[in-house]
């Protein structure tokens, strides 16, 4: 189902309760009576094509009209990327932590060692998903922005230039190493391997990681597939304007 | 590669000649190419079997196996015992052993699926139950990787070469699902393999 400005606000969530998630990080909160998707955005100044597009790729897989969302401008997107970050970092790894922590606390003898190296293993992979999203946010993202401005106002210092003959962002591509990876043994750890502990957490655990490395693999997704091509094309601009090839 | 030039062996036998024609007809919708051999009876079955090589896949009617039809079957497997086998026959050998099961009264749509399920699954479910487990050199090998050692240092203490330490990695990984050396070295702890004190 693909949605449109006209669907009401109410169905695309009845539809995929996950877009619970996404619209809050457009700072859409619930509570829209029945409104349409292009009436709620309207009023929380959130642009309405954006927003659906991000809404469409991520409630059905196939839908990926990348040349359309790179029409938008690159603000935009790492707009809301940066987001996603936010989410990740405040809401979700939190939820995950806590699940872990409650069953090591609920679980006595051995099995506590084991949910213990669960935790430590989580702990270094948060430390690693946090200097990632600090590496995109700290040097990736604004380097794309400047190259957006500079675009805007001709403002082309050797400074720029060098940087993107020395530090393309095919430099960071190559270096984008999945997150999923963990995550996925993670999962095949509690499932396979680890010896039953308080089934009501381990499901709420497993959950949260299913939930998490699908979301992650969607915002990959828009960073490989809309941000990246966008940047490269960006960059060749800013070279073709100054000469230089 | 030495294999990939190498044919998949695919045996037909059933006794009907529409039978057969319907089999390969389905085997070219899901696509699959093979070096095709086909027998209407059950001697020249069990003559293909025990002179030739064994087939990777026997799509077998039921109507070919002589009586009681479950013994017949069973003999014919312990000629063919790494090969693939479909039965396709009426209710009654439903749990027959084999690795696939197709009733007669199946539809289309049931008969492509169940085709290309087939092809698509691991050869055998009782080789995949044992591999399961990983065998003493593997654990050797995830011993060396959870203490963090680099794969020449592991091919030169267990005295085999980087090639192999590299198939054993992919083995265990496929066999563990599980693909960061932090994870494999969780693993490790989970099962003593190795000791705490021991992981830098």
């Amino acid at each position: 189902m693909i949605f449109t400005k006209f669907s009401k606000m109410a169905d695309v969530i009845l539809t995929d309760y996950r877009l619970v998630s996404i619209i809050a990080r457009f700072g859409v909160g619930l509570g829209f009576g029945n409104k349409s998707v292009g009436e709620v955005c309207n009023e929380h100044k959130v642009d309405v094509d954006f927003f659906l597009e991000i809404v469409n790729s991520y409630h059905n897989s196939n839908y990926f009209p990348e040349n359309q969302l790179r029409t938008f401008q690159a603000d935009l997107i790492i707009e809301y990327l940066s987001k996603t970050h936010a989410y990740y970092l405040n809401s979700k790894i939190p939820k995950i932590e806590l699940c872990i922590q409650k069953m090591e606390q609920g679980t006595i003898d051995e099995n506590s060692r084991n949910v213990g190296l669960l935790r430590q293993f989580f702990q270094e992979y948060k430390v690693e998903i946090e200097q990632h999203f600090n590496l995109e946010e700290d040097k990736v993202f604004p380097y794309i922005l400047l190259l957006e401005e500079v675009l805007v106002n001709g403002n082309y210092s050797d400074e720029l230039i060098e940087r993107i003959k020395k530090e393309p962002i095919e430099i960071y591509e190559r270096n984008h190493d999945s997150l999923e990876i963990k995550l996925g043994d993670l999962k095949n750890l509690i499932i396979r391997f680890l010896p039953p502990v308080l089934e009501d957490l381990s499901e709420q655990l497993l959950m949260e990681l299913f939930r998490m490395e699908s979301d992650l693999e969607d915002h990959a997704r828009i960073e490989e597939k809309v941000l990246v091509p966008k940047v490269k094309l960006l960059e060749q601009k800013v070279l073709e304007i100054c000469g230089i090839f | 590669m030495e294999y990939s030039d190498k044919k998949t062996q695919l045996l037909i036998a059933s006794d009907q000649y529409l039978n057969r024609l319907g089999i390969k007809t389905l085997l070219s919708v899901v696509g699959v190419e093979s070096d095709l051999k086909e027998t209407n009876n059950l001697e020249e079955l069990i003559d293909l079997l025990k002179n030739g090589k064994d087939p990777d896949y026997l799509i077998l009617s039921d109507r070919i196996l002589s009586y009681p039809q479950k013994k017949c079957l069973e003999n014919l497997r312990k000629q063919c015992p790494t090969c693939k086998l479909m039965v396709i026959g009426g209710e009654t050998m439903c749990r027959c052993d084999c690795e696939k099961f197709i009733s007669y009264s199946c539809d289309q749509k049931e008969m492509l699926e169940q085709f290309q399920n087939f092809f698509l699954e691991p050869k055998s479910l009782a080789i995949n139950v044992e591999s399961s487990i990983l065998s003493e050199r593997e654990i050797e090998v995830l011993k060396a990787i959870a203490l963090g050692l680099a794969n020449k240092e592991i091919a030169d203490r267990l005295y085999i070469s980087i090639h192999t330490v590299i198939s054993h990695r992919k083995n265990i990984t496929s066999k563990l699902g599980i693909k960061s050396i932090s994870g494999l070295t969780v693993y490790a702890l989970l099962n003593s393999l190795i000791h705490a004190d021991e992981v830098k």
